[in-house]
């Protein structure tokens, strides 16, 4: 009907224009700017006149007006836009969402607020900014967009783990929805093994938040001060991460199909010596030491049999013409595609929004894949005028082919890093060939082999819902109960084929492990608004219960009938079988007091009250209370019409939040089950802290927000110091007590640091614009206190340790010998003697590094020219060090790794060994050559290196159609992501954690984590009209 | 009213805060709080059978314990992939934040705690269905091996040669609570203790019983035997020991069947071998053979080129089989050195802890008895049995032939660095020519932080 109207009305525009020969009839089409979709409904104004109509459906529209007209373009949520006329008859626009973010609505803990009115420290980043990025891991899709969030990503495996530290501290709670979110690996597969099969390090990590679909996310934002955090309590003392899905909108349904393919490759491979060079290497190393020998015959000491340096070593020379490329071997060019539908949409009273996804990618190490499929259902309906009720859900379901060992002992990388190029893939058979029949000890199986004969496949089906009904009791008095349940079951496959050096003595293993978590949650919110004169008063409080169960088991079995039987019930001895249960439950009350006079003054106050089945009856209940005040200066009259400053907010914040993440029933002294010779028995587990508590972080903001030029330039300022104590921490102990550690509170941890963010209107131009993003942060991290001042921690259960904690240090300190170099005359390197016993070792070791980045933030570029747009986004880290501990391996020197017999070469090397020391009077960092001695020392600053980077992450070029054949937009983009890393790093990549996880204490170790990729790819996006 | 039905909820929580609702007291389903274990007869079983569960620890007798001396006396060269904390054990230079050695200090304290725990478990329990003698049998064994524990860490960790030094160690004979620190007990003191708890033992514990999974008085002799030597007090050490030698349970075997001892398991020479099963593994396999055509980087405790000197040096002696240098055997990355065959299986991995052998209390009583017809013939009745034939080497040489003779026994079975050390020949010129200090082995690091200085480092690595 409107539509006819709108022609009858053009019509007689029209008409009554031709009537008049000043005028002219201006046609064209109105699209919102950032995905091109069209506006219907959008008036448009002659401007000084009453001259004026609406788009039709399509986004179009006609009016006749005055050669010399200004036509004004107005649509709610949008900002206005005025454009002369100019004799033009046909003038398309572009819709910009509203400039002034101050009205934009945020979501905060049970509730949300609008912008104005946030006292605490709050990053909002839109779907607009993360949407189509080839990640599995949400959280990945913001790594640099937020200042005071480092995101770090250890390893390039898909649907790998991150790091995520907000201002220092790792692993934030996340709320989807309103539920906060089991985020941890479910899986029960450890990829970290020793020799002898012990597991010795956590190694890769999968994340469950990588259930989530990144684009059916509407926003997300992330709390970072108490004030706004401590309503999570118990939960919130590492940060909040809240996430909303989008929901459904009143009008038209809005269906759109997005889909991208790309293939992804090694982005920064390391350069390995060929057959010539591996084999010119060894004998410089040993001519070397005959050279030492000749001189010397003591050298290497009485009994030296110099023949070692002079046989021809077995299996070791060019005559094979074998020459193989390890790295090229393992890894490929990898597929990654996403294909999406969604469709949202609805009435006044009922709204839906659904979504089906199915990511498929395969991993640059061969074998590897991670495929998802994701469907969600949102629905909200209004049933009369004081009840709506709703519902939000999703499924998931994907399956992870894994790589086996990532990050870690024997694993695939760690064993292509040293494989000499010596020894093909296959023998002439077409069999695998032995890595026992070719020089280089430090494999521990044929790379292709590991990659390709163990097999381990994890799966995860994860079901996440709620239904909350809101019903006003009276009209400003709200009561909003929910009922939430997250149910998680994960299941391990991992078979190592008999034929692999890992499972060969045994006849092949078969490792089957399920987990099963069951969460609910009941959430019953009151709020009370009420509105008085200049004063704003809104009042909330809850009461909320939780409880979660985890059962695991598993079963390994070993001895497999040759051929595809690889389940367990194949396997001629079940050797071992697990099976147990643990469960938490939570029960918390809150409460938050709004107050803001003249809309100048604010005040926020929560408080939250959190009692834990983890701790004893006498300590169970934890008090969080915040408090923050703002003053919008922009309100006060001497900023009244200030052409500079458009809005100006100051923030103070002080509050309190915790942290209970340590497990269940640590406050216990237990028994456990246990066996001996064929009898059942109880063994003490643990030494219990019965006053066992919450940890807690008080954490003090202050900040600055602003907006200059009416928008053009916004942003804040943030400086902010926390300080964690009664760390919940694995405490070393007297072992005296039977246990090296107990769980205890013990410690104190202090951040401080400032952010800084800025977002600009560059340019705008009519047809171009530029917006530029900035954000910078910088954290100090020290630790205040401890009960063991100076403790050391090692990475890996059976390495020497690898990190101190010390009062006055940063966490995540490295501990180990310092490097000073190369004697320029010998050749040798020296290393710091520090208790000046003639002794390198151990005892010499000081803090020569730390994990913690100084400075870290990102940089977005946003480019608009006509249907044209261009994104490039990089982020940076600086001061950051990583402690290369598989760098030792790969930069030998030519050393045989064994000082009594010498028959065996180590390992291959990179090509960067090629500075090495050559003749006396060569400068460099690089010792000689040497067969006999090891001429590294693994835990030293040798292997230290700076870490710092600067990542193009993202680069995105579009273009967009509006209003085509069926399509009301579609938007065709070209898109590169980790494009390039400027570092002086000399692994695949200078982000790594060895741990794979959230362990602080031992970030920073590189131990051949998987390549991150490179991905090429094009994308469309469809809008059906 | 429909909003009727989520008020409910939220009203029956509240209700039930206010009623001591059980909503936050979560009980464990897979342990049982240690404070009320201690009811009956069958939590005390259960409790015993966790003490030799603890035994059992990866760093204890589960493999570390008896290995990690062997590359310290010589007969074992280290493998592995360039790890320094076994690097450290074959270049003799043990540092105190080795975490090999730190490892072992806390399994074998986990082990005293829990036999402290069952000890003072059992004085509360009233239960008249319990068996008198075998609760005292329970006690026996508990301080049997607590004793045996203590004994085993004054073995790496204290001067246990000197009754005069004050560097024994920590003794612990209660349970520990937190924030409790133990200082360092004398020598003379941690011997008296551990002597003390194995004479009480030797009353409770069954005098029947022969299994050599479990202690028993059988068991308990042949530890006094030994802890009497190693204190010197030979007197002691020939009683005990004869009593082991003298009841008939325990026999040695011939030439033709002593590699039986480690293909077959409990075989008539055990007195105290710790069992392990596929489904409950020891380490030793993976340790020291880990598969046929293993690499040097798999195998962390090879044996030395020495050991096989040692060996060619006697021949005849059937125990050279047990130590393989054969080039057929062992990948070229090896060789020289070679693997210790006492440790097959790789299948199953349950190589068991050969704790006490009968062979040992004839060396034990030989050296006691010092050179004399009796000495020798206990040294020769080893000899014989192992392929050799009779010798005599005089007053002079008798304590090297008992060592060589240990030696040739119980390489790979932890005893030559303790050997070496007993006999104070680990010094300059000594049999092992390296420092003084290094009979012994640091106090690990990450203890002496933890007991803000209360316990003293060994001299040496301070």
């Amino acid at each position: 009907m409107r539509k006819y109207y709108s022609l009858l009305v053009a019509l007689i525009v029209t008409l009554s224009a031709a009537a008049q020969s000043d005028k002219i009839t201006v046609s064209g089409s109105v699209t919102d700017q950032s995905d091109g979709s069209t506006l219907p409904g959008l008036s448009i104004v002659e401007k000084g006149t009453t001259n004026g109509i609406t788009t039709d459906s399509d986004g179009r529209y006609s009016l006749t007006v005055a050669q010399n007209a200004t036509l004004v373009f107005t649509y709610i949520g949008y900002t206005p836009q005025e454009v002369s006329v100019n004799n033009r008859t046909s003038i398309d626009i572009a819709m910009i969402a509203d400039a002034t973010l101050l009205q934009d609505v945020i979501v905060v803990g049970y509730g949300t607020q609008e912008k104005s009115q946030i006292t605490g420290a709050i990053a909002s980043i839109n779907n607009e900014e993360f949407k189509d990025q080839p990640v599995t891991n949400l959280a990945s899709s913001i790594q640099g967009r937020v200042s005071g969030l480092n995101v770090t990503t250890p390893s390039g495996t898909p649907g790998a783990g991150l790091l995520i530290n907000i201002r220092g501290n790792n692993s934030p709670l996340y709320v989807v929805d309103g539920i906060p979110m089991i985020s941890q690996s479910n899986s029960s597969l450890s990829t970290s093994f020793d020799t002898e099969g012990n597991v010795v390090g956590s190694g890769q990590n999968v994340s469950s938040i990588s259930d989530i679909n990144p684009n059916d996310i509407e926003s997300m934002e992330i709390l970072k001060d108490a004030s706004a955090a401590s309503i999570y309590g118990a939960r919130a003392a590492n940060g909040v991460i809240l996430i909303t899905t989008k929901r459904g909108k009143t009008g038209k349904p809005t269906i759109n199909f997005n889909a991208y393919y790309g293939v992804q490759s090694i982005a920064r491979p390391i350069d390995f010596m060929g057959s010539e060079e591996f084999v010119g290497l060894v004998e410089e190393a040993r001519q070397n030491d005959l050279d030492k020998y000749n001189a010397d015959p003591l050298y290497f000491g009485a009994g030296f049999d110099p023949t070692v340096l002079t046989d021809p070593l077995a299996n070791f020379d060019l005559s094979t013409g074998v020459d193989t490329d390890w790295l090229d071997e393992v890894t490929r060019s990898a597929a990654i595609s996403n294909y999406e539908f969604s469709l949202g949409g609805g009435t006044d009273k009922t709204k839906y929004y659904s979504s089906f996804s199915l990511f498929n990618q395969e991993g640059i190490i061969i074998e590897n894949y991670y495929k998802r499929l994701n469907y969600r259902l949102n629905l909200d309906q209004q049933v009369n005028d004081k009840l709506t009720v709703g519902t939000s859900a999703f499924v998931s379901y994907s399956k992870n082919r894994r790589s086996f060992n990532d990050n870690t002992y024997t694993g695939i990388i760690t064993n292509i890093v040293g494989s000499s190029p010596l020894m093909p893939v296959y023998d002439a058979n077409g069999n695998y060939t032995s890595f026992e029949d070719y020089q280089a000890s430090w494999l521990s199986d044929n790379p292709v082999k590991s990659a390709k004969e163990i097999r381990a496949i994890t799966t995860s089906t994860r079901f996440l819902g709620t239904v909350f009904a809101e019903y006003a009791l009276v009209s400003n008095l709200k009561l909003r109960s929910s009922f939430s349940t997250d149910v998680t079951y994960t299941t391990d496959n991992q078979f190592k084929s008999p034929i692999t050096a890992d499972a060969e003595a045994v006849g092949g293993e078969a490792f089957e492990g399920n987990y099963r978590n069951t969460t609910w949650l009941n959430e019953n919110i009151l709020t009370y608004t009420k509105a008085m004169g200049e004063n704003n008063l809104t009042l909330l409080g809850g009461f909320t219960l939780q409880k979660s169960v985890t059962d695991r088991n598993s079963i390994t079995g070993q001895g497999f009938p040759a051929g595809s039987l690889e389940l367990i019930s194949s396997a001629a001895n079940i050797v071992k079988a697990t099976g147990d249960q643990t469960l938490w439950s939570l029960m918390s009350f809150l409460g938050r007091v709004n107050y803001s006079l003249k809309d100048k003054y604010l005040l926020t106050a929560t408080v939250r009250a959190d009692g834990s089945s983890r701790f004893s009856a006498d300590n169970r209940f934890g008090y969080f209370p915040s408090a923050s005040v703002a003053w919008r200066l922009s309100q006060e009259d001497f900023l009244q019409d200030n052409e500079l400053i458009s809005d100006l907010k100051l923030r103070l914040s002080y509050g309190l939040t915790g942290d209970q993440e340590i497990g269940d029933f640590q406050s216990i002294s237990f028994y456990s089950p246990t066996r001996y010779y064929g009898f059942a028995g109880v063994r003490l587990r643990n030494i219990a802290d019965p006053s066992l508590t919450w940890q807690e972080n008080k954490m003090l903001n202050v900040g600055i927000d602003y907006e200059l030029l009416a928008g053009k330039i916004s942003g804040s300022f943030e400086f902010f110091k926390s300080n964690k104590s009664k760390l919940l921490s694995q405490d070393a102990i007297p072992g005296t007590t039977g246990f090296p550690t107990i769980t205890r509170n013990s410690g104190e941890i202090e951040n401080t640091g400032f952010e800084w963010s800025v977002n600009a209107k560059v340019m705008d131009r009519g047809d171009f614009q530029w917006n530029l993003g900035f954000n910078f942060t910088t954290v100090n991290n020290e630790i205040k206190n401890l009960t063991n001042d100076g403790i050391l921690v090692s990475a890996y259960s059976d390495l020497a340790p690898t990190h101190i904690l010390k009062i006055g240090e940063s966490v995540s300190s490295f501990w180990g010998v310092k490097y000073l170099g190369v004697d320029p005359a010998s050749g040798d390197p020296i290393y710091q003697d520090l208790d000046e016993d003639g002794d390198v070792d151990s005892d010499d070791s000081q803090i020569i590094g730390k994990a913690f980045p100084d400075a870290f933030g990102g940089l977005t570029n946003t480019f608009k020219y006509k249907k044209f747009d261009l994104s490039i986004f990089a982020r940076y880290s600086f001061g950051n060090d990583v402690y290369n501990l598989i760098r030792p391996i790969y930069e030998s020197l030519g050393y045989s790794n064994d000082d009594v017999s010498l028959f065996s070469v180590y390992a291959n090397n990179a090509t960067t060994v090629r500075d090495r020391w050559k003749q006396p009077g060569d400068k460099t960092d690089y010792p000689r050559a040497s067969f006999i001695n090891a001429n590294f020392y693994e835990n030293s600053s040798q292997f230290v290196e700076d870490g710092s980077f600067v990542r193009i992450q993202n680069v995105n070029l579009g273009y967009t159609l509006s209003s085509w054949k069926i399509f009301s937009s579609v938007r065709a983009y070209f898109e590169v992501q980790n494009l390039y890393v400027f570092s002086k790093y000399k692994g695949f990549d200078p982000e790594v954690s060895s741990t794979g996880g959230a362990n602080e204490f031992t970030a920073g170790i590189d131990y051949g984590a998987y390549p991150q990729a490179r991905t090429f790819l094009i994308g469309f996006n469809f809008n059906f009209k | 009213m429909k909003a009727k039905k989520y008020i409910t909820p939220l009203i029956f929580a509240l209700l039930c805060l206010t009623t001591a609702c059980d909503f936050l007291e979560l009980e464990s389903p897979n342990d049982i709080n240690a404070d009320n274990l201690f009811k009956d007869a069958a939590s005390a079983e259960n409790a015993l059978i966790g003490v030799y569960s603890s035994l059992q620890s990866p760093s204890y007798y589960g493999g570390g314990y008896l290995l990690i001396g062997e590359p310290l006396s010589g007969n074992s060269a280290t493998g592995g992939f360039d790890n320094s904390n076994i690097d450290e054990l074959g270049a003799q230079e043990v540092t105190s934040s080795n975490i090999i050695v730190e490892e072992m200090w806390y399994g074998i304290y986990n082990t005293i705690a829990n036999a402290n725990r069952l000890i003072e478990g059992l004085a509360t329990i009233d239960d008249p269905a319990f068996d008198p003698d075998r609760k005292n049998d329970i006690e026996g064994q508990a301080r049997a091996i607590r004793a045996m524990a203590h004994f085993d860490l004054l073995r790496f960790f204290g001067e246990h040669w000197d009754n005069a030094s004050s560097f024994g160690i920590p003794v612990i004979s209660t349970v520990q609570k937190i924030g409790d620190i133990a200082p360092r007990s004398t020598v003379a003191q941690t011997y008296t203790f551990i002597l003390g708890e194995l004479n009480a033992a030797l009353a409770l514990v069954n005098q029947v019983d022969r299994d050599p999974a479990f202690v028993n008085s059988g068991t308990v002799h042949a530890m006094l035997a030994r802890v009497y030597l190693y204190n010197k007090d030979y007197p002691n050490a020939i009683l005990h020991a004869d009593e082991t030698a003298s009841e008939g349970s325990y026999i040695l075997l011939d030439d033709v069947d002593y590699a039986s001892i480690f293909n077959d398991r409990q075989t008539s020479e055990s007195i105290f071998e710790l069992a392990f099963d596929s489904q409950n593994r020891s380490r030793y396999n993976g340790l020291t053979y880990a598969r046929p055509d293993a690499l040097n980087t798999e195998v962390n405790f090879l044996a030395a080129e020495s050991l096989s000197d040692f060996f060619i040096g006697r021949p005849g002696d059937v125990r050279a089989d047990l130590a393989d240098f054969d080039p057929g055997n062992n990948d070229t990355s090896i060789q020289p050195n070679g693997r210790s065959q006492k440790y097959r299986g790789e299948s199953d991995e349950d190589s068991p802890a050969y704790i006490f052998r009968f062979a040992e209390i004839f060396l034990i009583r030989a050296e006691a008895l010092g050179y004399s017809a009796a000495g020798l013939a206990d040294l020769n009745t080893i000899r014989n049995m192992r392929g050799l034939g009779s010798i005599d080497p005089g007053a002079g040489g008798f304590l090297n032939a008992i060592l060589d003779e240990r030696r040739a026994e119980f390489n790979f079975e932890g005893h030559y660095y303790f050997d070496l050390a007993r006999v104070e020949e680990i010094k300059p010129g000594g049999l092992l020519d390296l420092e003084a200090f290094r009979a012994i082995l640091p106090i690990p690091m990450r203890e002496l932080t933890a007991t803000k200085g209360a316990v003293e480092q060994n001299p040496g690595y301070e």
